[in-house]
């Protein structure tokens, strides 16, 4: 246990590191926000409308200590500031439109595409030489390796927009209200669909390797052998000395890869139109919006965190050896 | 495998109806959001309010219409300048009531004005820059007094949006105030329905226009890219936007010729290659004649902007300047033709000799090197900005094309760090506040210092003294002679090299509604980006008569 508790403070540290880093690297970007803000208007703004923006947004010139003592302040408190892009909306009102479809679409693509990859994995390697193992890793890697954008840009084409099949755009239809319906229900999965398939069929490929290669070396195992010898049934054999050895290492990449969910469903989200979260770190960082930057940066940072600490905890469970 | 064909059977079954829009909705793409944010504050400088907020919601005493080149009458039926220059009386539209049923008074625009005074962050025109006091003379007149002569106030004070007195002087900080449910005398002011990727609009039961508006609802999807902008317009489901969409013959108007329409015209800010002025060698005029000489315009816009645009006038005043612009001042486009040859004797004369190696150099032996500014995620711009790199390599001049991230390009551009540089310009419905932000010494920031416009750094005394001048008078054909003697100076000092006029992007369909403006019917400019033109293209806008009796 106090290997956890140990683990727990590198994690805290962790978050206090990279939230410092949150901190500064906005702040050193070239410009300000005002003239950032003005910049996006392309002449559209009366020259005076600088000035009236460098007001609006406050553009802080305290001392850096000032800024950062401030900073630290509002974070325990939970005010993550007032969003320049969307002035004058509150920062964390702008992430949490986003963040519930984000984690739908993306966190769900992500649990598919473990489940399903650790699944196919697993049973290639039971059967090793069987036609599964010798036809999916390699199309799945081959369908993984097609840059992401083509292949999201290819789905809407041929399947939203040719064949009509799914919705190409938004996360529910413009006639339901969002709400505990089932129509609404229905729409928001036939939303996600295509996007979530194009997001597990991209990384499909590699949860299978990664399982396939783990189960094999675990099958070589003397254990594995003692427990046939024994005569234990092949379903147990196959759950509970393979599959639940062989996805440690699997079940680590989890943790990293839900951390992405939060950051990496921004192609996504553009190419599908998607309401996530994604598109909004694009602004953000075009508008050189901080406080939304740091928002951002801050749900992702403490997803990572979090999704990395939870897998600890299971890891512990699952592997007695890790209970030092 | 019977449960995954069973749950499939039913999302199936809940088929998809995207396609049915009511008969009296309009969809319209104009801004580029992956998810709305409510906001209807029509005073906001930092653009977070959704569009048509400013004017669709609520209106403003003129309409300038820019396709016309005229001033439209909105909330004030008139205006008279009771001291040229110095104070202005309008005349408040009687009859005219807010969407909650309050009337429209003098007080409402002179309360608006006192808004922007209490809260500089509000005043985006800099209108308190030149005002000294706004007063309800009474209930339909009201008074506006200047600090100095400046005719060009009267667009500035015309154009700002009326907010209703009754609702705003609740309000303790109108700068956060984010108007959730907002009040307004436009034709458009009823929310009907708010949520992240799709919102609507309805129509003001109280419209003083009679009979107006003729669309019961509009309906603004968000939309993130210009991708997925295009194939809402190819399927139909849009019926009025704002959107570059590339070869648009092909990918848009061919899928349905009868009813895609587009409509470009050259009414936008004019694009220019910005020479810094205040350095060597492009302080110097010959030289940055010579480089305008050497740019093939005719293949930049091909190449760059799909044809859609056209190469710049010499004055650099785009089409919505017609009626200022002047033809006589080079028959033969003057510097803005292409001319290689004149240009290599300009720069020639400028000291800047070729030697064997193909590159040009001065008396002290240093080799012209004019680097080229450019954001680089805007691919029109950097395939514009190769071309003129190859043009002026053909000339000797070492150009090179910088492509920087967006916010470092503007940093550098606005603090005048460059040789050269792409940018937009200033546009208002007379040349003044072009011109002024081309040459008035005013607006020259020292280099280091960001500046708004002036990028090149360019002050001319010649100039200054016509821009007071058009300050000090409202006498109509007064102010045509100081334009012509500014295009004049514009053409005689060539302070920047002006490119080709951003057209105004602009599609729709007729599946469903007509009424649009076109080439045909220029009554306004198509582009939903041209506010607050587009009052006058909302309130004309109306289903198709044919389809009146069913829907679609």
């Amino acid at each position: 246990m106090s290997g956890l508790l140990r683990r727990m403070g590198l994690y805290a540290i962790a978050a206090w590191f990279a939230l410092t880093l949150n901190f500064l690297l906005p702040r050193m970007m070239p410009g300000d926000p005002a003239q950032a803000l003005f910049a996006r208007f392309q002449g559209r703004l009366e020259p005076a409308a600088l000035e009236a923006l460098t007001v609006t947004l406050g553009v802080s010139t305290a001392p850096l200590g000032e800024q950062y003592l401030t900073y630290l302040g509002q974070l325990v408190r939970g005010e993550l500031g007032i969003s320049l892009v969307y002035f004058p909306s509150p920062v964390s009102e702008v992430i949490a439109g986003g963040l519930g479809w984000t984690l739908f679409l993306a966190g769900g693509a992500l649990v598919v595409a473990f489940t399903l990859g650790s699944a196919l994995g697993a049973l290639a390697a039971w059967r090793r030489g069987g036609w599964l193992d010798t036809i999916a890793p390699p199309l799945l890697s081959f369908l993984g390796a097609f840059p992401y954008f083509w292949l999201a840009m290819a789905a809407v084409w041929l399947l939203g927009f040719q064949l009509g099949w799914f919705p190409v755009r938004h996360a529910y239809g413009p006639e339901v209200n969002p709400g505990f319906t089932l129509a609404f229900a229905a729409s928001a999965v036939r939303h996600a669909l295509l996007p979530g398939a194009t997001m597990v069929l991209a990384s499909l490929g590699g949860w299978v390797l990664t399982m396939r290669n783990a189960m094999m070396g675990v099958l070589d195992d003397e254990p594995i052998r003692f427990a046939q010898a024994r005569g234990l049934p092949p379903a147990r054999v196959f759950f509970h000395y393979g599959v639940r050895n062989a996805l440690l290492p699997s079940l680590t990449s989890f943790g990293m890869a839900f951390g992405f969910v939060l950051s990496g469903a921004l192609l996504t989200e553009i190419v599908f139109a998607y309401p996530g979260q994604g598109y909004l770190l694009l602004q953000a960082v075009r508008g050189q919006d901080y406080p939304l930057l740091q928002g951002l940066f801050l749900t992702i940072t403490l997803a990572v965190l979090a999704a990395n600490a939870l897998v600890d905890v299971v890891v512990v469970l699952l592997d007695p050896r890790t209970r030092g | 495998m019977n449960r995954i064909v069973a749950i499939l059977a039913l999302l199936a079954a809940c088929a998809d109806p995207q396609g049915e829009t009511p008969a009296g909705t309009l969809t319209v793409l104009q801004e580029q959001q992956a998810a709305w944010v409510r906001n209807f504050n029509p005073l906001l400088t930092t653009g977070g309010a959704r569009w048509p907020t400013t004017a669709g919601i609520y209106e403003p005493l003129i309409v300038y219409n820019r396709a016309a080149g005229e001033s439209v009458p909105w909330l004030a039926t008139g205006w008279t300048w009771t001291e040229p220059a110095l104070r202005l009386r309008f005349d408040v539209r009687p009859g005219v009531t807010w969407s909650d049923g309050a009337p429209l008074t003098a007080a409402d625009v002179a309360f608006t004005f006192d808004v922007l005074r209490r809260f500089p962050a509000l005043d985006g025109a800099g209108a308190w820059s030149f005002l000294a006091s706004v007063t309800a003379v009474d209930e339909h007149t009201v008074e506006f007094a200047f600090s100095r002569p400046y005719s060009p106030g009267l667009s500035l004070v015309g154009g700002q949006a009326i907010v209703p007195k009754h609702v705003w002087e609740g309000v303790a900080d109108p700068v956060s105030f984010t108007n959730p449910d907002p009040v307004g005398t436009g034709p458009f002011t009823e929310i009907v329905r708010f949520d992240a990727q799709v919102w609507e609009l309805g129509k003001n039961p109280r419209y003083w226009q009679p009979g107006v508006p003729k669309v019961d609802t509009l309906r603004f999807p968000a939309v993130a890219s210009n991708d997925q902008a295009l194939l809402a317009l190819v399927r139909g489901e849009v019926d009025w936007a704002g959107s570059f969409v590339p070869a648009i013959e092909r990918t848009y108007v061919d899928r349905d010729p009868a009813h895609f329409h587009y409509w470009f015209p050259a009414v936008g800010d004019t694009v220019f290659l910005y020479p810094q002025n205040a350095t060597p060698p492009l302080d110097d005029a010959r030289v940055r004649e010579a480089i305008s000489l050497a740019i093939d315009r005719k293949r930049l816009v091909r190449v760059a902007m799909h044809d859609y645009a056209k190469p710049s006038h010499p004055t650099a005043l785009s089409d919505g300047y017609r009626a200022w612009r002047r033809d006589d001042l080079a028959p033969d486009g003057g510097w803005v033709r292409y001319d290689p040859a004149a240009a290599a004797a300009g720069i020639d004369a400028a000291g800047w000799t070729l030697g064997p190696d193909g590159r040009r150099r001065n008396a002290a032996g240093d080799v012209l090197t004019l680097p080229i500014l450019c954001p680089a995620g805007w691919s029109d711009w950097v395939r514009a900005a190769q071309i003129i790199a190859r043009d002026l390599d053909a000339i000797g001049v070492d150009a090179r094309v910088e492509g920087l991230d967006f916010s470092a390009w503007f940093d550098r551009v606005s603090r005048g760090d460059f040789a050269l540089a792409l940018g937009w310009s200033v546009s208002g419905p007379t040349p003044y506040a072009f011109y002024r932000s081309l040459l008035g010494s005013d607006t020259v920031k020292p280099v280091g210092t960001a500046a708004a416009t002036n990028w090149h750094r360019h002050g001319s005394p010649a100039a200054d003294a016509l821009l007071a001048a058009f300050e000090a008078t409202v006498d109509p054909v007064e102010q045509r002679r100081l334009s012509d003697a500014l295009q004049a100076a514009f053409v005689e000092e060539a302070p920047a090299i002006p490119l080709f006029p951003t057209p105004a992007w602009g599609e729709f369909s007729t599946q469903r509604f007509e009424g649009f403006p076109d080439a045909e019917t220029p009554y306004a400019t198509l582009s939903p980006n041209a506010v607050p033109d587009v009052l006058l293209v909302l309130t004309q806008v109306r289903p198709r008569d044919d389809l009146q009796a069913g829907s679609r």
